[in-house]
């Protein structure tokens, strides 16, 4: 399985502020992503990481470049078919308030199969599976303000799963955890890359989660600086 | 129900007070609609039902000239019209009158009065003349040249009962003629301009004055069910069709384009109150949105198309706007029938107002069942109008700026 691209983006930039003083958001990147990554995408606050990822993710749109998404470009799509794109080939993770308030863990994550239109004994095949391999079977019913925010990221990792996309974006999934449950998080992550392929695209810049990364790519000042295997950081 | 509408009727909820004071609005402005609307159901029943039980009749028979040009020489032979229209299915009563307009004078001045001739026992059953007598008895015996007048037109000529008048007007011949006549009774229907300008005599005296022998000018006829109407006045224009026949529609016009026209204007005033609780609908709904900018910033970045989120925001409006009705109409409903039963007393508008205007003090409203359905519509039209602009906005969220809230 590995070895096939899902994410093959060349000459992108996104220019903020054209008019005034301009700010090179993402400034010529080039990203190229096989399936079965699990890759960080670290870098300073501004550096760009949430640009360039809503710009893989096709919710925003690139100023220049091209984004390959299993060969398909996506800039050149309208913005109907891009949200129907998303709904099927990507999954998302945010940084925080993930879950609609509304619905609980199991609606939340239903709601992207809804959306689809998957059959209804489909659906609660893949709602107990998911809700297994997040390891909360018994908070299916909870509302999302009775989960922890440890919890409440995982079911936004499940939700992500929901559609089986060809890859998950995170934006600082732990960003607002405590180390335990961003650990947890990781763990999970990890695992349903290992067992399960998923391939995974995140950012962050906490040196505990970039550790546990296959492969980092440094973002300064929208521009790619390094693009390496973690590296270890032992305390001196 | 789809997790689109399960998903729109949580987010009412959430901020209950709000939403609670929306419906509760609505309701009220629903329930005042419906009132006026049984209101006006109630007065123009009534109007209606004094024109024809009090006033003309169902059908009435002329001279085809006779409305046209009141002269006493256009007339109808009396005893074959009367007696072939009294054997007729469907009628209840007839009456023959006889006709005329003069001026009425006494010593403090004078008044221009339709005259009208009439059998006291026949009148009974077509205007029920008899039953709207303030003053004095109807038509005593003991008078000789007895006259039963409006209480408006005895205010106005500070006539009292056994005051004397004299009435003057042209007969067949167009010679004037005059005649004393003396009050005997006074009258007080619910139209006071009629009552202003109609004064009663005693059939055979006035048709002697104006030398008409037994003819007549009019008949007025009841009959047993309105339904009855149309078919019993063709039936009648066949059988005279010498004479002039017309409904109650044609000799009070007035009244049947009040019919028509409060029909406009309660939906004209139904819709009128919708505009107003559109304002509060759509501002909620816009608040609602502002508050979940970030909320629906993400529901789009997921995958969530624009149909969709339309139809999110639409039925969040059409929940909150159509939660309140059944409220109000049981509410309405329940009101209107206690109304219906003791009667509305309204003359603390003016009881000279509504009388002027030929309505009665007391009303008795009617739940307005055939309005319902318009009701329904204007009210699903609210919900949809006042979902638009909410929507629209919410549409043109952009994913990206909404999730950085
Ligand atoms: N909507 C915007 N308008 C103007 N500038 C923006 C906007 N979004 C991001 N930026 C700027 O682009 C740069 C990159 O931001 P961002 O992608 O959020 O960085 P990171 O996620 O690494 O913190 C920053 O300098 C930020 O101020
Ligand atoms: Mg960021």
């Amino acid at each position: 399985m590995n070895g096939k691209t899902v994410i093959d983006a060349h000459n992108i930039s996104k220019v903020y502020n054209r008019e005034t003083i301009p700010v090179y958001a993402v400034n010529n990147v080039h990203v190229h992503l096989e399936r079965g990554e699990f890759t960080a995408l670290v870098g300073p606050s501004g550096s760009g990481k949430t640009t360039l990822l809503n710009l893989i993710g096709g919710l925003d749109r690139a100023d220049s470049g091209e984004i390959l998404v299993n060969g398909i470009d996506i800039t050149k799509l309208s913005g109907s078919k891009l949200i129907d794109f998303r709904l099927h080939n990507i999954g998302f993770v945010f940084q925080s308030f993930n879950l609609i308030p509304v619905l609980t863990a199991r609606e939340n994550v239903e709601l992207i199969m809804h959306l689809q239109r998957m059959p209804r004994a489909a659906r609660d095949q893949r709602v107990k599976q998911l809700f297994d391999e997040i390891q909360l079977s018994d908070k299916l019913n909870s509302r999302p303000a009775e989960l922890s925010g440890g919890q409440q990221q995982r079911v936004a990792v499940a939700r992500a799963l929901a559609s089986k996309p060809q890859f998950v974006l995170a934006d600082e999934p732990t960003a607002n955890l405590d180390s335990k449950s961003a650990a947890n998080l990781l763990d999970i992550m990890l695992r349903l890359n290992q067992e399960e392929q998923i391939t995974f695209l995140f950012s962050t810049h906490d040196q505990r989660v970039i550790e546990r990364a296959r492969r980092v790519i440094t973002l300064v000042d929208g521009k790619i600086t390094s693009d390496t295997a973690p590296v270890k950081v032992t305390s001196t | 129900m789809t997790m689109l509408m399960r998903m729109a009727w949580r987010n009412i909820w959430r901020n209950k007070g709000r939403s609670l004071v929306i419906m509760a609005s609505i309701a009220l402005g629903l329930m005042a609609g419906i009132s006026i609307l049984a209101l006006y159901k109630g007065m123009i029943h009534a109007k209606v039902r004094t024109v024809i039980d009090r006033e003309s009749g169902h059908i009435q028979l002329h001279h085809p000239h006779f409305r046209d040009d009141q002269h006493p020489a256009y007339t109808i032979a009396d005893t074959l019209a009367l007696n072939q229209i009294r054997q007729q299915p469907g009628v209840q009563a007839a009456a023959a009158r006889v006709v005329t307009a003069g001026m009425l004078t006494t010593t403090s001045g004078s008044a221009g009065v339709n005259i009208y001739g009439i059998d006291p026992a026949d009148e009974q059953a077509i205007s029920k003349l008899d039953k709207k007598i303030r003053e004095g008895s109807y038509f005593d015996t003991q008078t000789r040249h007895p006259i039963v007048i409006g209480k408006k037109l005895a205010d106005k000529m500070k006539l009292k009962l056994k005051s004397k008048v004299v009435l003057t007007f042209v007969d067949t011949a167009n010679t004037m003629v005059a005649a004393a006549f003396r009050v005997v009774a006074i009258y007080e229907s619910d139209n006071a301009p009629f009552d202003e300008r109609t004064v009663y005599l005693l059939r055979a005296q006035l048709s002697g004055l104006l030398s008409t022998g037994r003819q007549i000018h009019e008949l007025a006829v009841i009959l047993h069910r309105d339904e009855e109407l149309d078919a019993t006045a063709s039936a009648f224009s066949a059988m005279f069709p010498d004479l002039r026949v017309e409904t109650w529609k044609e000799i009070s016009p007035e009244t049947d384009l009040m019919v028509s026209t409060t029909d406009q204007y309660s939906y004209i005033i139904l819709v009128i109150i919708m505009l107003a609780l559109a304002f509060g609908i759509v501002n909620t709904m816009l608040m609602a949105i502002l508050e979940r900018t970030r909320e629906i910033g993400m529901l789009v970045a997921l995958g969530m198309n624009k149909l969709r989120l339309f139809l999110l925001i639409l039925y969040e409006t059409i929940f909150l706007t159509l939660l309140g009705s059944p409220v109000a109409l049981i509410c309405s409903f329940l009101l209107i029938r206690y109304f219906n039963r003791h009667g509305l007393d309204l003359s603390g508008f003016g009881q000279e107002m509504m009388k002027q205007f030929g309505f009665q003090n007391l009303v008795y409203p009617e739940f307005p069942w055939d309005k319902l359905a318009g009701l329904v519509m204007i009210v699903a039209a609210t919900a949809i109008l006042s979902g638009l602009l909410p929507a629209l906005r919410a549409l043109n969220l952009k994913p990206t700026e909404a999730l950085r809230k």
